[in-house]
């Protein structure tokens, strides 16, 4: 019931010989990721390197990663939740309706010959994009792939990660756990960490208009945010630190330029593996740091009187 | 209660009437009030208006009514006690909160109108009734219990263990669900008197149609059903 | 600020290591250190009150990307743990079975523990390991880095390049700005990148001709002795959890005769029987070899019955107990140096299994003799919680209450365990023995767990007499943490921030340029973001060598 079966991409350098990308365009959108780590390289257990792989490209349109693909399965719009529990029954010999296999654009012969490719493969990878993970179905879908990760280790070596990217968004989803318990969707107004995606997470909380206020580091949801969200932040005081304006600094009534952090600003990044990386900043910036100026925002928060909370049980639990 | 990070006395937002009891009225909008009924254990609260998140979230007992719609987690975790609501509800019904294992336990939860996505993710026993229809993945990974749906979108009884789903309108079927039998109605006899003791009726008429049976999920394998109504004809 | 200077007086001194049981002596603190005695400063009226050395933890997993993947895993454990409120001068955060960075010190420093050891860093995101621990205020900190199965290292042994290997070692050692090297399942987790394991001792790992897992441990035992390490090879031995992984243990600590070595958790080590349905306890066989080498130290790595969440490297055993339980399973292995597994457990005093795994815990620290070579801990959060510890101290200390035990567990169990037989009372002396001076002389920090003049101000005070639960040690009424007064009145009052301890062990000027092209062959990114800068280890403490 669930997990996540992962690797850094070291391990698919050296050993993967089947490497399924899912709902995603490396080519365009992870454009070293080929290259660096997945197709081409020469690895320790694959001497040979491109040849040495298998590559499959599971999406909805032939994209230019279909190009570098050995394989190419293009399924209907909204059907990988079908296929991928298809999958996951067809690796336990399970029998599935091969008409409604066909629903989803792909046969069930189909299906089969990549179970049976799958069992065959010495180390199998699969990466995921939001083609799978932002379409009809969302974080199940994206389970339904981790799932059939996790359940092919009863046969052979398999691991499953999706490709992150957009700046340090893997960096903050692990501060936020070490500091918090929890990923993403934290909420912190009752002074200790709750966690509930759909209630607290951001773009519920914008489009039901619950928070007063908002400090924006390092996205630009006015550019990506559904329009009720958009409206409710150009409605509340907005703050947003960025190196450059933003669709999202447009409706802000703060913006601040800050320094670009891995260019001239230090600090640590974490790849889609969560391997950190350290920055070194090459240039120097007229403008001060995010951290900088999260740290004066927080001193003069702290000037202010603190917020004690008045719930005996919640204080005795500190005990 | 809390506004936000505060605490706040309950008459600052309301007025308050009346001596302690067991039953309790809230008239108005609490549409944006979460929590009602959070842990109750007996006793009655009558909404009339609507009713906003985990709305009896973890009961085990008593009883609450909604005049309106509410929000998500209706009854999420609830382990007992019956909740009826007249207007619609949002998604994650009687479901499991993430990463917890169960999801509703027992007790009885009836919506006259439609629901979200996820209704009655991974619940283990107990009974949820939308007349409506709800969004996908109804039942999903359900572990047990009965859910009945006036019609549903896509992936019902996604990746189910156990448990039985009725479902009052044809639906699409995923390819890991295999059809087994065609229930006549008159089987289902005891099982239409249980819910009509909830206020719900199916078609129990075997000359209007009969009961589609599929079984599944195979991917896990599970041995959930789900009975489709298929009108004769 | 903070006072330069502190009594604490009246108080039963327990001080094992300083020959003290018991005795009422005062506590003179100056700068941080203990001293003879001080003129004015404040002074703990502490009559009535039992006073021990701040508890140290040889074994525990706080920190790092293993355990930051469990943290994602198991968002309803927080649900139900203990909150602790942003307050001034206090992080917000959450407690229960893999508490948050703030918590996890408040909670060890409100136990009265203030040195831990974590026992698990790959060198390749040691970086964010250490990260994480500048985050866990209050305590002292120190970690292992893993190596039984680093490919560099490994190749060296097969290839019998012992001195080069050493080189390889101390480099990596200090690149991961680690205390000691840490050793698990070697072999196991190296074959398990293919979906094998390293069972039996002496055959070769899967993908090498030579190599055993008894070269292994030979070879590393013997690196750690050569570099002087303060910490001996700690080693988490094959077959971890398995029925009949006795016969490994034992064969383990042969192949470790006149070697130093530290054996982790063992209580996962100590099962007899062929299967799960035959499994029984092997604390008796054990415990007597165990005895019978006294180069060897070990914790018990004991198992409370309740929610867990298991966590280790050892990747195939993951696996293994993912489909026992079919329930949560995370995996992440670590390119050319090591993996993780992570799965939920809960431990049922009804499962046969989990009854005898908690008898077995139990079993080991009553019957290993000598209680400086065997130290409490859960490896935590795999065994139980480490804020559990006050429970396994009333065990140990009360013969009767472990019988009333013995009654909750699976009838079944009470045929495959010794634990009603044994009368053996842990004494309070005992205790701070198993919790403070024998974890901090097996660690070799020779300034923590004693009381004596020069040792760190790191003092717990408890009441005299146990709690309504009838458990001793779950309330401090203070700690002292360098001398200061950090928890008082089950508060905490002073958030400061602790040290880390690293080692610095010499290796060849050529070692780097060896390992370049290795490197460049075996990882994805940059030889030269490989070792952590020192400026990232925060208060950090380059210890010495022998």
């Amino acid at each position: 019931m669930g997990g996540k079966v992962s690797c850094t991409l070291g391990e698919v350098t050296n050993r993967a010989d089947f490497i399924i990308f899912w709902g995603g365009n490396p080519a365009e959108c992870h454009p070293r990721h080929f290259t660096k780590y997945s197709l081409t390289p020469k690895g320790r257990f694959v001497p040979d390197g491109r040849k040495g792989r298998t590559a499959v490209l599971v999406d909805i349109r032939e994209t230019p990663s279909a190009k570098a693909a050995d394989i190419f399965l293009q399924l209907r719009p909204s059907k990988d939740f079908e296929v991928l529990t298809t999958l996951r029954a067809l690796i336990k010999d399970q029998r599935v309706d091969p008409a409604a296999v066909a629903e989803t654009g792909l046969t069930l012969e189909q299906l089969q010959d990549l179970v049976d490719r799958m069992k065959k493969a010495r180390f199998g990878a699969m990466f995921f994009g939001m083609g799978l993970s932002m379409t009809r179905g969302k974080h199940m879908n994206s389970g339904a792939l981790l799932n059939l990760a996790a359940e092919m280790n009863a046969f052979t070596k398999f691991v499953c990660m999706p490709m992150r990217g957009h700046g340090n968004v893997t960096g903050a989803d692990v501060v936020l756990r070490y500091t918090t318990g929890y990923p993403f969707g934290v909420n912190l107004s009752r002074g200790y960490p709750r966690y509930n995606p759909g209630e607290f997470s951001t773009v519920d909380l914008l489009v039901r208009g619950d928070n007063d206020a908002a400090f924006i580091l390092g996205a630009d949801p006015g550019a990506t945010m559904p329009q009720p969200a958009i409206e409710h932040l150009a409605s509340i005081p907005t703050i947003v630190l960025d190196p450059k304006v933003t669709h999202t600094s447009r409706l802000s009534r703060v913006h601040i330029t800050t320094a670009v952090t891995g260019v001239s600003a230090p600090g640590t990044a974490y790849r889609m593996d969560e391997i950190p990386l350290p920055l070194a900043p090459a240039l120097r910036s007229p403008y001060p740091t995010d951290e900088e100026v999260v740290r004066r925002i927080r001193r003069a928060v702290a000037r202010r009187p603190a917020w004690q909370p008045v719930d005996e049980n919640v204080r005795s639990a500190i005990a | 209660m809390w506004l936000g990070k505060n605490r706040r006395r309950l008459d600052e937002f309301f007025d308050v009437e009346g001596e302690k009891s067991e039953e309790l009225r809230i008239v108005g909008d609490a549409g944006r009030v979460k929590w009602i009924g959070r842990d109750m254990t007996r006793g009655r609260i009558a909404v009339e208006g609507h009713a906003g998140m985990h709305l009896g979230s973890r009961m085990a007992g008593g009883a609450i009514e909604v005049s309106g719609d509410v929000s998500d987690w209706l009854g999420a975790e609830m382990s007992g006690g019956a909740i009826h609501v007249r207007g619609n509800a949002g998604g994650q019904v009687g479901a499991a909160y993430r990463g917890s294992l169960a999801g509703m336990r027992d007790g009885t939860i009836v919506i006259d109108g439609r629901a979200g996505l996820e209704v009655g993710q991974r619940m283990k026993r107990g009974t949820i009734v939308v007349s409506g229809g709800v969004r996908d993945f109804a039942g999903l990974e359900m572990r047990g219990g009965t859910i009945v749906l006036g019609a549903a979108e896509l992936r019902t009884g996604a990746w189910m263990l156990r448990g039985t789903i009725v479902v009052l309108q044809s639906i699409p079927i995923l390819p890991t669900f295999a059809y087994a039998s065609t229930y006549s109605p008159t089987f289902l006899g005891l099982y239409a008197q249980r819910l009509k003791r909830l206020g719900v009726e199916i078609p129990v008429d075997e000359h209007a149609g009969a009961y589609r049976r599929y079984t599944g999920d195979a991917a896990i394998p599970g041995k959930g059903e789900l009975l489709v109504w298929e009108p004769r004809g | 600020m903070s006072p330069t200077t502190l009594r604490v007086t009246g108080g039963r001194v327990y001080d094992p290591a300083n020959g003290v049981d018991g005795a009422v002596r005062d506590i003179a603190i100056r700068d941080g250190k203990i001293v003879d005695s001080v003129d004015g400063g404040r002074t703990i009226d502490a009559s009535g009150m039992v006073i021990f050395p701040g508890g140290v933890d040889v074994h525990s997993h706080v920190a790092g990307a293993a355990l930051n993947f469990a943290r994602g895993l198991t968002p309803e454990n927080y649900r139900a743990a203990r909150r602790f409120l942003h307050a001034p001068g206090r992080r917000q955060g959450l407690g229960g079975i893999t508490p948050t960075t703030f918590a996890t010190g408040y909670l060890y420093a409100g136990m009265g523990w203030t040195t831990v050891n974590e026992a698990a860093m790959p060198v390749l995101t040691a970086r964010h390991t250490h990260e994480e621990l500048h985050e866990v205020p209050i305590i002292d900190k120190s970690t292992l880095v893993l190596m039984a199965n680093n490919e560099f290292v490994l190749d060296l042994l097969e290839a019998g390049e012992t001195e080069r290997a050493r080189h390889v070692v101390a480099w990596l050692i200090w690149a991961a700005k680690a205390y000691g090297v840490k050793a698990v399942n070697p072999g196991g987790v190296n074959a398990w990148k293919w979906g094998r394991n390293a069972r039996v001792l002496h055959e070769p790992v899967y993908g090498y001709e030579t190599l055993t897992p008894a070269t292994i441990i030979e070879g590393l035992a013997a690196i750690v002795d050569d570099l002087g390490l303060p910490h001996p090879v700690h080693l988490h031995c094959n077959n971890l959890g398995i029925p009949g992984n006795v016969e490994t243990t034992i064969e383990t600590m042969k192949i470790l005769e006149g070697r130093r070595a530290h054996l982790a958790h063992l209580q996962f080590h100590a099962y007899g029987g062929d299967d799960w349905g035959t499994m029984r306890s092997a604390a008796v066989e054990v415990a007597e070899a165990f005895n019978a080498n006294p180069n060897l130290t070990t914790d018990a790595g004991a198992v409370l019955f309740g929610d867990s969440v298991t966590l280790t490297a050892d990747g195939p055993w993951q696996h293994l107990l993912y489909q026992l339980t079919g329930r949560k399973w995370a995996n992440l292995d670590v390119e050319n140096e090591t993996g993780c597994g992570i799965v939920p457990y809960v431990y049922k005093d009804r499962s046969l299994v989990n009854a005898v795994q908690w008898a077995t815990g139990l079993e080991l620290m009553l019957l290993i003799d000598d209680p400086w070579r065997v130290h409490l801990t859960t490896d935590h959060p795999n065994g139980g919680c480490f804020w559990r510890y006050p429970e396994i101290i009333r065990l140990l200390m009360d013969a009767e209450f472990r019988k009333e035990q013995l009654r909750q567990i699976a009838p079944k169990a009470r045929e495959r365990i010794v634990l009603g037989d044994l009368d053996r009372e842990y004494t309070l002396s005992d205790i701070a023995v198993v919790t403070a001076a024998g974890p901090a002389r097996a660690l070799g920090l020779t300034e923590k767990g004693h009381l004596g003049v020069g040792a760190d101000a790191d003092v717990t005070i408890y009441p005299g007499t146990p709690d309504g639960d009838g458990i001793l040690f779950s309330y401090p009424r203070y700690v002292l943490k360098g001398g200061e007064v950090v928890v008082e009145e089950g508060d905490v009052r002073a958030v400061t921030e602790g040290k880390e301890f690293i080692v610095h062990p010499p290796s060849d000027e050529g070692t780097a340029e060896y390992l370049r092209p290795l490197f460049e062959k075996a990882y994805t990114m940059s030889f030269a973001n490989y070792p952590v800068e020192i400026e990232r280890v925060k208060g950090a403490d380059v210890r010495p060598l022998h």
